[in-house]
């Protein structure tokens, strides 16, 4: 997968890439409106990643350029601003989603595959991982041929793992993409224990493997070779 | 008091005072001059009979003269000649009364070394009405001439303060958040036109402030946004190290913890200053009911997480014209309030009816006054990631929309109510 990382902020536009880097996908960066718009008309995207705020530009216009010329990029808006104003006009313009900094570079990570998996996999619209599929047009999960019954949030965790498979994720990181990052519960990381436990157990009782291993003191971690 | 009130009294106290003043003055005056002129008269008709008496020698025969009375009594010892005129009261035998009269009394001692008393009485009866009449008159001229005063100077001081009133009324219902800036309406009279001068100034100047303050609180919140994003970035990163010790982890975990307060307070603060910027003024019909059973249903793991019991009870549909943004945001705090300082086991009940929505909740005692929880930055007890602002954040939002709030608390079950 190719990716252009469009940010000013250096230090952030390097997380970005470092960590997709490790799950080899090409990370190209642009830290000026030039050089994105450069960028954007010289090559294809998979995913682009667009900060509004940009010293020499808006943002907004490179979404406008892609989406004249690029139709099949995926665009997610990284922005500080959090209002419905912007979120509305940056997604009318064709941006796939919007992203408020601060935010978890799994939650990004999650975003991005969705984002593509959408654009990209026309015809293929399943998600397969060892024993697992999942049909995200209907929120479904087979362990081999067994439909198994999740309830919503067991179903956006799993698919929230499998996007980050061997990647620590905090329990906070968890939480706000379950419950969103609008809601204050941050003394109530506890009750994740559950839902993972839940989880962890229609997995392994449908026949599948145990793939979620607990990191003592931040979180959990999705083996993709199991346990 | 009103100031024209004020100065009316002041008005009235000063022409008493006055009139008082003037008054006894006044009658003294005139009184001293009608006195003078009968003391003259007396001493004149002293020197006619004195002449009289010189020319015959005898006690004259006439008893009054000019309507005064005259009496003359042969004198025998003499000391010396004494004049003397002095207010008396004496017995008129022809109207049978005491009457008040003025009374000059002389001893002489004629050519023949003869020794005479002269009394001389002059009624004052003519004199002291007339100094009543003069008096009379003059005290309606001057209490016509102080009411009609009073009236006129009633009158135009009201008509004069008009502008001021003006300026106090567009004064009362300006406020600095608005952002048409204060325009009074100009005055001919010199001293209210340079208060309206200076006042249209500095709200001018206040009002620059305010946006100026508003601005900044609002950049440097966005400003944090992506220092904020960065260290998440790297805190991200790094618990991906395969090197970490569990110690690491939890350290790292702290690092999250703090980071997630700044950015929530930061988020906080954003929301008011958004809320004051007037951001949030496209509202649509918000179904309080739905809201509220979509929002529950978001914590029901939470709810369940704590083993609380909850009751919502949705008497009435209810509509309200609310930003939706705003709307989550307000009854997401509540709710998340009430399930966050609940017991395990506890409860919590939601009542909705037309007029109102109650949120009751069971939890530990209040330490402070539940007036305080609204205020920034206040919290009931320092445990937890709590920053203090949810509150304020509802209070804001509630304040917004005209509504009113209530908190009460009796021990440990904890009462919230929304009056729409």
């Amino acid at each position: 997968m190719k990716l252009l990382i469009i940010e000013d902020e250096k230090a952030l536009a390097n997380s970005i890439r470092e960590f997709f880097h490790h799950e080899n996908h090409i990370c190209e960066m642009a830290y000026t409106y030039d050089e994105a718009r450069e960028k954007v008309n010289l090559y294809d995207y998979d995913c682009v990643l667009v900060d509004i705020n940009l010293p020499d530009g808006n943002g907004l216009d490179i979404i406008k350029e892609l989406k004249e010329n690029k139709v099949d990029t995926g665009i997610i808006i990284i922005s500080a601003r959090n209002t419905v104003g912007d979120k509305i006009t940056g997604l009318d313009l064709g941006a796939d989603d919007y992203l408020t900094k601060p935010f978890h570079l799994t939650e990004l990570n999650a975003r991005v595959k969705s984002v593509v998996r959408r654009r990209s996999f026309e015809g293929q619209r399943e998600i397969l991982f060892n024993e697992i599929r999942i049909v995200p047009d209907r929120m479904e999960v087979f362990i081999d041929k067994n439909l198994i019954d999740l309830t919503r949030k067991e179903y956006d965790m799993l698919l929230y793992f499998i996007s980050n498979k061997d990647r620590v994720l905090s329990k906070e990181s968890i939480a706000e993409h379950l419950w969103g990052d609008e809601i204050d519960m941050a003394d109530s990381f506890d009750f994740l224990y559950t839902h993972i436990k839940n989880l962890r157990k229609k997995i392994v009782e449908n026949g599948g493997r145990d793939y979620i291993q607990t990191i003592y003191g931040i979180g959990y971690k999705f083996l993709s070779s199991g346990k | 008091m009103k100031l024209l009130t004020k100065t009316s009294l002041y008005y009235i106290l000063f022409s008493m005072i006055t009139f008082i003043i003037g008054g006894i003055i006044f009658y003294n005056t005139v009184k001293n001059i009608m006195y003078r002129q009968i003391d003259e008269n007396l001493v004149t008709e002293q020197l006619l009979v004195e002449e009289a008496i010189n020319i015959t020698d005898t006690v004259p025969d006439y008893t009054s003269v000019f309507g005064h009375m005259i009496q003359v009594l042969p004198y025998i010892k003499i000391y010396n000649q004494v004049e003397l005129i002095h207010d008396t009261a004496v017995y008129d035998s022809s109207v049978k009364e005491i009457i008040d009269c003025r009374h000059l009394k002389y001893i002489m001692l004629s050519t023949s070394k003869q020794g005479y008393t002269i009394n001389i009485y002059k009624p004052l009866k003519n004199t002291k009405s007339m100094i009543a009449e003069i008096i009379f008159s003059i005290t309606i001229l001057f209490l016509s001439l102080m009411i009609i005063l009073f009236i006129v100077n009633y009158f135009i001081s009201r008509r004069a303060w008009i502008p001021f009133y003006r300026t106090l009324g567009k004064l009362s219902s300006y406020k600095v958040t608005q952002d048409e800036s204060l325009k009074l309406p100009d005055s001919k009279i010199h001293e209210f036109h340079l208060l309206n001068e200076t006042l249209e100034m500095m709200s001018q100047q206040i009002h620059r402030d305010y946006v100026s303050l508003k601005e900044f609180n609002e950049n440097a919140a966005h400003e944090l946004q992506t220092p904020l994003a960065i260290i998440k970035s790297k805190l991200d990163l790094l618990i991906q190290d395969q090197n970490l010790t569990p110690d690491q982890y939890t350290k790292i975990e702290s690092a999250y913890e703090a980071l997630r307060r700044i950015s929530r307070l930061n988020q906080g603060l954003l929301l008011i200053s958004r809320i004051n910027n007037n951001q949030f003024e496209e509202t649509e019909d918000v179904n309080i009911a739905a809201l509220l059973k979509k929002l529950l249903d978001n914590f029901s793991e939470l709810i369940s997480g704590k083993n609380i019991h909850v009751d919502a009870i949705f008497n009435d549909e209810v509509i309200l014209k609310m930003n939706p943004t705003l709307a989550e945001i307000l009854l997401s705090n509540l709710l998340s309030n009430a399930i966050r300082y609940n017991f395990n086991e506890g409860w919590i009940k939601v009542e909705l009816s037309s007029r109102s929505l109650v949120i009751s909740n069971t939890g530990n005692p209040l330490k402070v006054s539940p007036r305080i929880l609204f205020e920034r930055f206040r919290k009931s007890s320092s445990t937890g990631d709590s920053v203090g602002l949810g509150l304020a954040i509802v209070n804001k939002i509630v304040l917004y929309y005209g509504m009113k709030i209530e908190f009460t608390s009796t021990d440990s079950i904890h009462n919230l109510k929304i009056t729409f």
